[in-house]
């Protein structure tokens, strides 16, 4: 069994493939789109959001990694959709007549697409949940959170409004989770009719600023969070949080709280393992002392660092959807910087090998046997 | 009003590469319009969920630029070129 890398980039998508997770060949794909999230169905069929200031999103899919069919469809809000006015400042900078202020709610990027239980998700900025009933030909708004009170006060994080984080639950269709910067992380139990904030005991600023959540969907309610101001994990769906940080580099945040800040977290499933990026800090976004370093936590308790073969002098930073894991045995993790390095592990991190180099800005990353 | 319209780059993958495309109308918007009647994707691209074109494109007519605010009323004839475009595209 080998492995697929897609890796979404400003430019377009790396398509990464190797039948040993140790020699790679790479296809340039999508040329000219940023390609910001990508995921394969239960039936091998992979999807990839692509996003432009100028013409819009779109979706792609494919069935065998080389021939891109665009979908006719993709989630849009309806015209009478109000929109959040602190997200119509931020994406206004692209929007030269003004006209976002007009009121009206848009549909600006795909942050994140999840499969499950025979159905496609999408999270969306402004932050919005969609589903696909037939493989991404048409698309509905999940109104029970899209259309609930409250949202025209969500304050966006600096990247905008996006619903970056969709988590679901094998064994219990009905419930499942979404993270939004900088709204918060919410869940239903209802198959998405209602929907209540997890976000007890997260340390916050008002809002909270969660940055992407994992989980196991076979031990669903068992949580992995990285948040703005911290790591954190829960037990029990998210009703409780606890500070997840021993053995994790604490850095003093813009505001003075001290944490571990970081964007992606990835749970590797076989092993219970889990993986994060520290960064130093809200005020520089690069690994601390230019020393790239992934660490990763077995127990569940603490986390050790995994430098080798990592650089020592890297600037770069890590986005939320750019780490993946492949979900083999064991795990291979997979992760791509702002400046174009992809990096690989076939051993839980313990070695790391850079894969492909001098791509574009990298935004999303996933990995599949395939 | 039959005219040609030129797509950027980025929207011609869908069409195998094809540069320009058949377009029926009296006004540009009118003919992108026409366009994403014919090609769903297309209509995703050119127009907002307000129905509206899309801000960053522009359309070159004649030696002259048209804003995606102007295009419901520019006239176009029978075999223009329209040349689409994205309104970012400069240094």
């Amino acid at each position: 069994m080998g492995v697929a890398v897609i890796v979404g980039t400003a430019k377009g998508a790396a398509v990464l493939r190797s039948k040993d997770r140790k020699n790679w060949d790479m296809r340039f794909e999508l040329r000219g789109w940023p390609v910001t999230a990508s995921a394969r169905d239960d039936g091998g069929r992979t999807y990839a959001a692509v996003n432009s200031p100028n013409f819009g999103v779109a979706l792609f899919a494919t069935d065998d990694f080389a021939n891109w069919k665009q979908l006719e469809a993709a989630p849009r809000y309806r015209p009478e959709d109000r929109g959040n006015p602190e997200h119509h400042r931020l994406v206004a900078k692209m929007d030269f007549e003004g006209k976002l202020k007009g009121g009206g709610r848009f549909v600006d990027q795909i942050w994140t697409l999840h499969p499950a239980h025979g159905a496609l998700y999408a999270g969306v900025s402004e932050a919005g949940l969609f589903v696909s009933r037939d493989r991404g030909e048409s698309w509905q708004p999940i109104d029970g959170f899209n259309e609930q009170p409250g949202r025209e006060n969500w304050f966006p994080g600096f990247g905008g409004l996006g619903l970056h984080t969709i988590l679901t639950d094998a064994k219990h269709p009905d419930r499942m989770w979404v993270g939004i910067s900088a709204a918060g992380f919410f869940r239903s139990d209802d198959g998405g009719k209602t929907w209540t904030r997890k976000d007890e005991s997260v340390h916050s600023f008002g809002g909270n600023c969660v940055h992407h959540v994992a989980n196991n969907p076979e031990k669903a309610s068992v949580l992995y969070r990285q948040e703005h101001f911290g790591v954190y994990r829960s037990e029990d769906g998210g009703d409780s949080w606890q500070v997840w940080e021993d053995g994790l580099p604490v850095t003093e945040m813009s505001t003075g709280h001290r944490c571990s800040f970081g964007f992606p977290l990835v749970h590797d499933r076989k092993s219970g393992a889990s993986f994060v990026v520290p960064l130093d800090g809200d005020a520089y976004r690069f690994p601390r002392g230019g020393q790239l370093a992934v660490y990763r936590s077995i127990d569940g308790k603490t986390w050790h660092p995994l430098t080798n073969g990592l650089p020592a002098n890297c600037f770069a930073g890590v986005l939320r959807g750019s780490m993946a894991g492949d979900q083999m045995d064991p795990g291979g993790l997979y992760f791509g910087t702002t400046a174009g390095a992809i990096y690989a592990s076939d051993d839980l991190g313990e070695s790391w090998r850079e894969i492909a180099s001098g791509l574009p800005r990298i935004m999303s990353v996933e990995a599949y046997a395939a | 009003m039959s005219v040609r319209v030129q797509l950027p780059p980025v929207l011609r993958n869908a069409f195998g590469g094809q540069r320009w495309l058949e377009a029926e109308g009296t006004t540009v918007c009118e003919a992108l319009r026409d366009l994403g009647q014919k090609h769903a994707s297309l209509a995703l691209h050119f127009f907002d969920e307000q129905g509206q074109v899309r801000h960053n494109i522009v359309c070159l007519h004649g030696g002259g630029i048209v804003r995606a605010r102007d295009m419901h009323a520019h006239s176009i004839q029978e075999g223009d070129e329209l040349v689409l475009t994205n309104a970012l595209a400069g240094g």
